[in-house]
């Protein structure tokens, strides 16, 4: 089974699940942006939740097909099409020899996750096979797919089974965030109000947003201690604020350690959200104590077991 | 280093699963982290300069438990780690292009680019911290006269092997990315190999000394 990219799209790579265990030595967390997606695509072709897929960013691509195999999209909303008609997202899909995929512009959200039946092949490094592409790790030779290059499933799978995500199960994808966020161990620099204006401000992604983080455009905070600490160790979902008063969040491949004071960390059960997120998208920071905020985990996971048993191995 | 003070050592909130301990030092930070990663009882345990800090599985653990959980560890004191006894030479290509903020360290600090590089290779340093980025080294005990601030804004690409100075250290940029550190210099120091047996070659402190080269030796 041979899958060629005809074309790449803007940052097509492959993503499964987290590099875990070693963020001691500076390797970041990697994997899918949005694992919910990619749980969600996997869900449909009875793949292990985390198996590797593609991560489309933006614009997708232009696959071909030398054999019939299932595959299912999921994720940020975009036209997709099979020999130019269009197919549904959340949905098994089955395509044919010589059959052509093309995925367009992603209109909301940022990532589309295109997996395979069987799922793809990809090389283990550290840990995971996700692609980690400052360090060339995993993945496809460790970076984003080019034209030419040609994918392989890890075992001939034989779908019967046609699925369709229930409807309740379908993260709704917007350009209007909400959030939860607790405390971090540098939210006292910011004063009281400076804290106020965390939660009350409707922020905009900025331009300056990818797998490592997102720069927040909005009010300049006052942070003392110049903006400065001694380097500490950051994870995704930490927002901190710099000397110039813009925040900024961490996303999955965010480096290990910084410099900057962390005021806030996005929850556990939010942190995939991030992975939707787009230049221009707005938003919120919902506070939450860490106990509730657990609660809350607990209760997503009651929630999404049904239809993907295994949740709490994603979120 | 042995220490029975933990009155000093707090441990904080940091989000719904992290827990942040204070210390008074890099290599207690190390000796800590070593320590709690023995247990195998977290996700991650990750040290800073001044901190470790620890990501737990909240739905095996309360938050609570889990503080207790290192309130218990800590309370016998920290156990010191065998630091490997090796001197690493780091050669570097001090200014220019290869380090684009040597000329503004000199403003700040009033030091002439020969003064500076003469301080920068003049001692031994030891390793505090390896993290950030895959293999990024953070060396401590930079002379006083070189201490300078990061950037206001962190630069949105720095070359691999970039060296950097900053609030009393030097930092060894492993890959290029982006990066906060004002830049002095560049080395050819391979930091980080995937491929290699042993993909982080420097660790925690292990001794260090830099040696300046020109582009042409560094075959730069």
């Amino acid at each position: 089974m041979r899958i060629t990219v005809i074309e790449a799209g803007l940052q097509t790579t492959i993503q499964a699940g987290a590099r875990r265990g070693m963020r001691h030595l500076g390797v970041p967390t990697s994997g899918a942006a949005d694992a919910l997606s990619l749980a969600l695509a996997n869900r449909l072709l009875g793949n292990d939740l985390l198996a590797p897929a593609l991560e489309a960013t933006l614009v997708g691509p232009v696959l071909g097909f030398d054999a019939s195999i299932a595959l299912a999209l999921t994720g940020g909303l975009a036209k997709a099409t099979l020999n130019g008609e269009p197919i549904e997202f959340h949905r098994t899909i089955l395509v044919s020899a010589g059959d052509e995929l093309a995925i367009g512009s992603v209109e909301t959200g940022t990532r589309v996750y295109l997996a395979f039946a069987g799922g793809l092949r990809a090389s283990d490094v550290l840990g995971s096979v996700s692609t980690y592409m400052p360090a060339r790790l995993g993945g496809h030779e460790g970076r984003a797919l080019v034209k030419d290059d040609v994918l392989h499933t890890q075992r001939a799978s034989l779908v019967t089974d046609s699925l369709r995500t229930p409807e309740a199960y379908r993260p709704p994808i917007t350009s209007r965030w909400a959030v939860r966020a607790c405390r971090s161990a540098e939210t006292h620099l910011l004063q009281e109000k400076q804290r106020d204006a965390l939660v009350d401000t409707h922020w905009t992604i900025g331009r300056r947003a990818d797998r490592m983080g997102m720069q927040l455009d909005g009010p300049t905070l006052e942070i003392s201690s110049a903006g400065r600490m001694p380097s500490a160790p950051v994870f995704p979902g930490t927002i901190q604020c710099p000397e110039d008063g813009s925040p900024f969040i961490l996303s999955v491949d965010a480096g290990t350690t910084g410099g900057y004071p962390r005021i806030a960390q996005v929850v556990r059960a939010d942190r995939h959200l991030l992975g939707q997120m787009r230049p221009g998208d707005h938003v919120r920071f919902l506070p939450r104590e860490p106990p509730e905020a657990i609660v809350g985990l607990r209760a997503m996971h009651d929630y999404w077991r049904e239809w993907l048993p295994g949740i709490e191995r994603v979120i | 280093m042995p220490s029975g003070n933990n009155a000093a050592r707090t441990i904080e909130y940091c989000g719904d699963d992290l827990l942040s301990i204070n210390v008074a030092s890099p290599a207690e930070a190390q000796a800590l982290a070593e320590q709690l990663r023995a247990s195998g009882a977290w996700r991650e345990v990750v040290p800073g300069i001044a901190s470790v800090v620890v990501q737990f599985d909240a739905i095996d653990v309360t938050i609570d438990a889990a503080m207790r959980r290192i309130a218990d560890e800590i309370k016998h004191g920290i156990a010191a780690v065998e630091c490997p006894d090796v001197l690493l030479e780091i050669p570097v290509v001090y200014g220019g292009d290869y380090g684009p903020d040597l000329d503004d360290v000199c403003e700040q600090t009033g030091l002439s680019a020969d003064e500076l590089i003469a301080l920068h290779t003049g001692q031994e340093y030891r390793v505090d911290l390896v993290g950030f980025t895959p293999g990024f080294v953070y060396v401590g005990g930079l002379d006083d006269l070189l201490h300078v601030p990061r950037r206001k804004q962190p630069r949105q690409h720095v070359e691999a092997g970039s060296v950097g100075i900053a609030d009393g250290r030097t930092g060894l940029y492993a890959l290029s990315g982006p990066g906060g550190w004002p830049l002095i210099g560049r080395t050819t120091f391979r930091l980080f190999d995937p491929q290699a047996e042993e993909p982080f070659p420097v660790r925690a402190g292990m001794r260090i000394k830099f040696v300046s080269i020109s582009a042409a030796e560094a075959g730069l």
